[in-house]
């Protein structure tokens, strides 16, 4: 079995056009990946496709000039330049067109290219007769002809490509990120820009015996999107990209091969499409399947409190995690998920006997509670009825961001104990020694430096600076006290309390 | 290192002199006879209607339209040799945010400037960039993807890129545009930090409502400079009426931020 996998795979390579074709393949994936990449960062796919085609006109008329200045024929060099000046012509026509009209540059794409596109057919009908080449082969590779010159150009061609990537890496990054930064700080963004375009026209001449004129952009663009869906990083990218191209020229002319077709162009194309619909639902950031599992992971919050609760609730050092199962409202797998939540941020700790929560995890606790106890009071005060108290505020308590919390607590005069008659805790995110607050915050046995008092209570002996001890409040809690350091006691409803402002001293 | 560049140069010549400036790109004038000078160090907000030459007057003080007549002057030195002095950070609308880019790498790119392109990126680079990032308190984001950031961290960290330039002068375009009221706190607290470590920054911005209290002097600008000064004196009510074509309507609201009647 094995054996034959790797006869198959050995097999191809006795035959000196398919050793040829898995070179030149190789080498122009690597200058279109490479390239690519910023051609898809800067949206520029179009313009590839569009040199793609132009360059038809410039290899025929590349081969004419040869042929009937020099009666040589199929000239590869002087087919080259033709290309590439074909390519040239096609840009300085787009940029004149779109800057000189009030035509966008897409449309100027459009007309340009298929115009010199045209000029090239007709080129080639006019002269059938001395065109002795199947230009059939430029429209879709030749890979399995292709000739010793055409190698050297394409390695070449792919070396000058990454030589210029690797020099100007950084220009390339930063015109393609932010172009008006780059030329402010006296980066040349055209030349830039003009030697892009260059390197696409050097690779796209370099692919066409491989793919053909009318594929090449998918051998440009199609690997270096697979690769900007698999990487946050354009530097992971122009390595990752080649190497997908690689992957889909070699996986396309062994099928080929082994399906016996003669022009392997478009089947490389197909194994690159779908090479990218493989990764589209399979990449680990920004792939389909990610996406799915990344919603399918999400733990409620809500169940992930509920088991916050439940833990400190229970009172026990160590719950049985069986119990915890149990005893949690919903579905036991989402339990579970919820559990492994709770220890990744390490809130609950796994001990052999069970679960614990750790100091992180009773903070958390202890301040889930307060959002429920103050919620609890807020529903009494608005005259919710009272069986219904307990389960409104077991869903309101999951709205407890501080700010929340800190409204509600403000709104009913910093209450001490909820409606049944248990304690609410403390403020502690915001009472942290050295941090100013409300003197409104504190509680009794608290001592604090006084940092400002305003208007409201600007009538007391209170004053800047002064170290004061709060004392306890009244019954119904809207009326703070406070100790001052010669032993005097002063009273102060809620809005004069509010108008002292205290750091609180450390409390040992 | 940061610091080191804004105050040397800042006490005396004007961090940005504008003189008699005209830029035109047809026959009407887009800019036409603007004059200020803005000392170091402060926070500027530039007004005015949709088309008024806001952009224009950015691009000349980057140096990117040459002006018919009048000069722009960076601490005495003309807009074109003052490269790099000047940092532009640009509207949020014009980012790619899915750039397969590193708010690391983006900060880095401040440094571009500074390094010729046979060398490599070096350690000083490096430390600058981290520094700037550490200013803006974004410092544990540095490996994050830009596009993973709220909106308010992402204004943090095109402020650490212009930091991390060395300039002295920041252009912001439209920092608060579709922002909302929490992010555009935080990046008004960014403003006023780079503000506090000596920077002059200027700034596009289309809310009358909010330019009173945001900025230290603003410039009301169409075409011509309407007013430049304190924003008790440019928020002015006839002026506002005059620039906006009596549209009073859209600043109806504006009397409870203390605009002179």
């Amino acid at each position: 079995m094995i054996q034959d996998i790797w006869a198959a795979l050995i097999e191809p390579l006795a035959s000196i056009h398919f050793q040829k074709a898995l070179i030149g393949a190789n080498l122009s994936a690597i200058g279109c990946g490479v390239i690519g990449c910023f051609i898809v960062l800067r949206r520029m796919a179009f313009l590839g496709d569009a040199l793609s085609h132009a360059m038809l006109a410039g290899v025929t008329a590349g081969y004419l000039f040869m042929q009937i200045v020099f009666g040589v024929e199929a000239h590869a060099l002087a087919m080259i330049i033709g290309a590439l000046l074909a390519a040239l012509v096609t840009v300085g026509a787009i940029s004149f067109v779109s800057q000189a009209s009030r035509i966008k540059e897409d449309t100027a794409i459009g007309i340009m290219y298929t115009g010199i596109f045209a000029l090239g057919g007709i080129l080639a009908s006019v002269f059938s007769h001395r065109i002795h080449i199947h230009l059939y082969d430029f429209i879709v590779g030749m890979v399995m002809a292709v000739e010793d010159g055409q190698l050297w150009m394409m390695a070449i061609v792919c070396a000058l490509v990454l030589s210029i990537v690797i020099l100007w890496f950084r220009q390339f990054q930063i015109t393609s990120f932010d172009p008006i930064m780059a030329a402010s700080i006296g980066i040349p963004v055209m030349a830039i820009h003009y030697l892009l375009t260059a390197c696409t026209s050097l690779v796209v001449v370099s692919a066409v015996p491989v793919v053909g004129v009318i594929l090449v952009v998918g051998l440009l663009i199609t690997p270096a999107a697979s690769a900007y869906l698999v990487t946050n990083r354009l530097r992971t990218m122009v390595l990752v990209a080649p190497a997908f191209g690689m992957a889909s020229v070699m996986v396309g002319l062994y099928l080929s091969f082994w399906i016996g077709i003669v022009s392997p162009g478009p089947m490389i194309v197909l194994v690159g499409t779908l090479q990218f619909l493989i990764v589209l639902c399979v990449a680990p950031r920004h792939g389909l399947v990610a996406n799915w599992w990344r919603r399918w992971q999400l733990v409620p919050q809500q169940l992930v409190e509920d088991v916050l609760g439940f833990m400190r609730h229970d009172g026990r050092n160590i719950v049985p995690m069986r119990e915890v199962a149990v005893q949690v409202t919903g579905p036991p797998q989402n339990v579970r998920r919820a559990i492994r939540a709770l220890k990744r941020r390490e809130y609950l700790e796994e001990i052999d006997e069970g679960l614990m929560l750790t100091e992180a995890g009773q903070l958390e606790a202890r301040r889930l509670l307060r959002a429920h106890r103050l919620w609890e009071t807020y529903l009494q005060h608005v005259g919710t009825p009272a069986e219904q108290l307990h389960v409104q505020a077991h869903q309101l308590e999951h709205l407890h961001d501080e700010e929340t919390v800190d409204y509600l607590d403000d709104k009913l005069g910093h209450p001490l104990q909820d409606p049944h008659g248990s304690d609410i805790p403390e403020d502690f995110v915001d009472l942290v020694p050295g941090v100013e607050i409300k003197a409104s915050l504190l509680r009794e046995g608290h001592r604090a430096t006084i940092v400002a008092v305003d208007k409201a209570a600007s009538g007391t002996p209170l004053r800047k600076n002064m170290s004061v001890t709060a004392g306890p409040r009244d019954r119904n809690g809207t009326r703070w006290t406070f100790i001052t350091p010669d032993g005097q006691q002063i009273a102060l409803d809620h809005d004069a309390t509010d108008a002292v402002t205290v750091r609180l001293e450390d409390q040992h | 290192m940061i610091d080191q560049a804004s105050t040397a140069t800042a006490t005396m010549t004007p961090a940005i002199a504008v003189n008699n400036l005209t830029v035109s790109y047809g026959p009407v004038p887009a800019l036409l006879d603007v004059t200020f000078e803005i000392p170091a160090g402060q926070l500027i907000g530039v007004i005015g209607p949709n088309g008024s030459g806001k952009s224009t007057l950015i691009k000349a003080i980057l140096g990117f339209v040459k002006p018919d007549f009048g000069t722009v002057r960076l601490f005495g030195d003309v807009a074109e040799n003052a490269k790099g002095r000047v940092a532009y950070v640009p509207q949020r609308g014009s980012v790619d945010w899915d750039f397969p880019i590193s708010v690391q790498e983006v900060v880095l790119m401040g440094r571009y400037g500074h390094v010729p392109w046979w060398r490599n990126i070096g350690l000083k680079d490096h430390r600058i960039a981290a520094e700037a990032l550490e200013m803006v308190r974004m410092s544990e984001y540095r490996r994050r993807q830009i596009g993973q950031l709220s909106g308010g961290q992402q204004q943090r960290v095109f402020m650490a890129r212009a930091m991390a330039q060395g300039a002295d002068i920041l252009l912001l375009d439209e920092p608060f545009a579709g922002v909302d009221a929490a992010t555009e706190r935080a990046i008004l607290d960014v403003l006023e930090r780079t503000k506090k470590a000596g920077r002059t920054l200027m700034v596009v911005h289309h809310d009358l409502a909010t330019a009173a209290e945001y900025f230290d002097a603003l410039i009301l600008l169409k075409q011509k400079m309407y007013a430049f000064g304190s924003p008790d004196a440019v928020l002015h009510r006839q002026l506002l009426s005059e620039v906006y074509e009596g549209n009073l309507r859209m600043f109806a609201d504006l009397d409870h931020v203390g605009v002179s009647p």
